[in-house]
């Protein structure tokens, strides 16, 4: 039964790294751009999460609602008044600019929200369901749940809709997409809109599991890294696949040779994808 | 250049006739920022506090007390030049040790070396203190000075609780504890059937909870800060995991981890250095406890812990020590602390000769009706000791 509840929990705490790690994904894959402040726009959406459950008792799953489009426009804004400029420089340019954009929101929520560690209770709680002697608590399974509908929604966006076309075009051939009168500049944007609107919605559903703090954003965004090294960038699936493997890894790795390895572990596995498969698990060149 | 370097030397001498420089090197950014700001806040409460009353008095005048501040961004090695460059350049008299046991050791190398009396609000292992420096001070008695009373505590009121689980953020104090409480259970009798480490920023502790739950444990202790607490204490509950006893070191010392946790962190017991319950009638700046409690709260309208209060008996002690010594000799300051024998809003003060405090009875507690309850020392004893968390 010991070995059922591990995997339930790897399974259920993978669809949570992969919520955390999708838009991160994206970014990169499209962009090419490592988007060093997307640790601290999770931070903010469960801010976010917080103060309206604490105000308003608005529960975090109807927070989505308004956190998705208020994280686009952040996102979109930043992208085009900022990042686009420095877009076509080399990786380090772009990366050491997130770099102060992190530090500036990072330091700003210590400022507004201090750097107590905070807590989103529900009350009354919606604590946890068992089958035999499984237990699974509703919270994760909702964030789960709902990391599986924005990945599912995002795969959708780039399918079929004209603009996730455009998006994937870019991703493929710049040049070529100009030439089609693809606008890029706009659609480096979206795509920048889109990443932080993931990230704030992750961290909307994580505020109902996780501790709120700014201090935790390198926490969340050294998860995504790793989530997106084993799935491989350039697909929605890769981020899941990197997540469920991270979290299996980390849930296995602690039961059998203790939680101090975990970590160790799942970093030792990082090195190893590095050197025999750099794609990835499932990476591939477009974002599909 | 040289003229500014002049000018800033004449600055600062002048300044040193009727001013008395502590120098604070403390984390204000960084993981330990949290810890760090509760350190400051108790310093400012006695520089606060010592200033109203005209300063400290030398030979019947008054010396105004000034802080330096200087954050070393949670980082250690720079927590030691930061206190070098303070005594080097910033001209303070004394110096407050950095936060925590692993880097007030490693600065109090250079306090020894220049024979700046020191003392340390907040490192309790005893690594810190066996290195034979004659500068050191600290006010926090050894770790199994909290673990011992524990177990005898459970081990008396609760003869069922046979099998203890123990839980430890591998980290210097954390992990410190965690093996003294180890020990102290093994010396009672306890069976320890589980003894595991999480590493710093551990996101999850599903899969160890889950190993824990198929042991059974009576009593659960587990010790991290106040993120891993909460975090450890949610996913107990989601988990369902149900013990008579569970302890946590050093989160339900703080009120934000009572507030945070709510309704499970309820009858969970802690122990720690010092508790706003407490009833010390002392001969410090600050008086009694509760006084400490009443001007805290004004300043800062929060209930101060266990940190903040370490941090201003810091400052009290160097106030005496200085008043006794009359003089800002750094020899003569010194050898008051060493000779200090008194009680304080913090409890009794005694330095032993290794410079650790080793007077101090820590008080073992537990939450319930989401307040803190004294258990022990039987002397401020609030109620009786409750079992099962759920």
């Amino acid at each position: 039964m010991l070995v059922a509840q591990v995997l339930i929990n790897a399974l259920v705490l993978g669809c949570l790294y992969a919520c955390i790690a999708i838009g991160f994904s994206l970014v990169w894959g499209v962009l090419n751009v490592i988007n060093l402040i997307h640790g601290s726009f999770i931070v903010l959406g469960s801010y976010l999460a917080w103060g309206l459950y604490q105000s308003l008792k608005i529960p975090p799953w109807y927070v989505l609602i308004v956190a998705a489009p208020l994280f686009f426009i952040l996102g979109y804004l930043l992208q085009r008044l900022l990042l686009n400029r420095v877009i076509t420089a080399p990786v380090l340019v772009t990366l050491t600019l997130t770099f102060g954009l992190d530090l500036i929101l990072n330091n700003a929520m210590i400022y507004f929200f201090k750097a107590d560690y905070r807590k989103l209770t529900l009350s009354p709680p919606i604590g946890s369901v068992s089958l035999f002697d499984v237990v699974v608590p509703v919270d994760r399974l909702i964030a789960t749940a709902s990391a599986l509908a924005l990945t599912l929604v995002l795969y959708l966006v780039l399918r079929r809709l004209r603009v996730g076309r455009a998006i994937v075009a870019v991703r493929l051939d710049r040049d070529a997409a100009v030439l089609m009168g693809v606008d890029v500049k706009s659609i480096y944007a979206i795509a920048f809109g889109l990443g932080a609107a993931l990230a704030g919605c992750a961290g909307v559903l994580m505020a109902l599991i996780f501790p709120i703090s700014p201090l935790t954003s390198s926490t969340f965004l050294g998860k995504a890294f790793v989530v997106c090294v084993l799935g491989g960038l350039g697909s929605v699936s890769g981020a899941l696949a990197g997540g469920l493997l991270l979290a299996l890894v980390e849930g296995v790795g602690s039961a059998t040779i203790g939680p101090a390895h975990a970590t160790t572990l799942s970093f030792a596995l990082l090195i190893v994808f590095l050197i025999v498969r750099p794609q990835g698990l499932l990476g591939r060149k477009g974002f599909e | 250049m040289v003229a500014a370097v002049c000018c800033s030397a004449f600055a600062s001498s002048a300044v040193a006739d009727d001013v008395i420089r502590f120098g604070a090197p403390l984390p204000l950014t960084g993981p330990l920022a949290p810890e760090g700001i509760k350190q400051q806040q108790g310093y400012d409460l006695w520089a606060e506090q010592a200033n109203k009353a005209g300063g400290i008095s030398i030979g019947g005048k008054k010396y105004k007390v000034e802080i330096v501040y200087a954050d070393y961004q949670s980082n250690t090695p720079r927590a030691v030049q930061t206190s070098e460059q303070m005594i080097t350049q910033d001209n303070i008299n004394f110096l407050f040790g950095p936060f925590g046991s692993g880097a007030a050791k490693a600065a109090s190398t250079i306090s020894e070396k220049y024979k700046v009396p020191t003392i340390a609000g907040t490192a309790s292992s005893s690594q810190v203190y066996d290195q034979g420096y004659k500068y050191l001070f600290g006010t926090f008695t050894p770790n199994d000075t909290l673990t011992t009373p524990l177990t005898q505590i459970i081990k008396s009121q609760a003869p069922d609780v046979k099998k203890v689980a123990i839980l430890a953020r591998n980290d210097l104090f954390p992990l410190a504890i965690a093996q003294e409480m180890e020990k102290s259970a093994k010396a009672n009798g306890f069976e320890v059937v589980y003894f595991e480490k999480y590493a710093i920023g551990t996101l999850d502790h599903s899969a160890t909870l889950s190993q824990m739950k198929s042991l059974g444990p009576q009593w659960i202790f587990i010790t991290g800060y106040i993120n891993d607490l909460l975090l450890v204490r949610k996913q107990m509950v989601d988990q369902q995991m149900k013990a008579p006893v569970v302890t946590m070191i050093a989160g339900p010392a703080y009120q934000e981890f009572i507030e945070q946790a709510g309704q499970s962190a309820e009858n969970v017991t802690s122990a720690s250095w010092w508790h706003p319950a407490e009833q010390y009638d002392g001969k410090d700046i600050f008086g009694s406890t509760s006084n400490f409690v009443k001007l805290f709260k004004e300043k800062y309208k929060s209930e101060p812990d266990y940190g903040q209060a370490s941090a201003a008996l810091c400052g009290a002690l160097f106030q005496i020590a200085i008043e006794r010594a009359g003089s800002l000799d750094r020899e003569k300051v010194r050898d008051e602390l060493a000779k200090l024998d008194m009680v304080t809003f913090f409890g009794p003060v005694k330095f032993g000769s290794n410079g650790q405090i080793n007077s101090l009875e820590p008080p073992v507690f537990q939450i319930q009706g989401a307040k803190p309850v004294v258990l022990f020392p039987q002397a401020i004893k609030q109620g009786e000791l409750k079992l099962g968390v759920n």
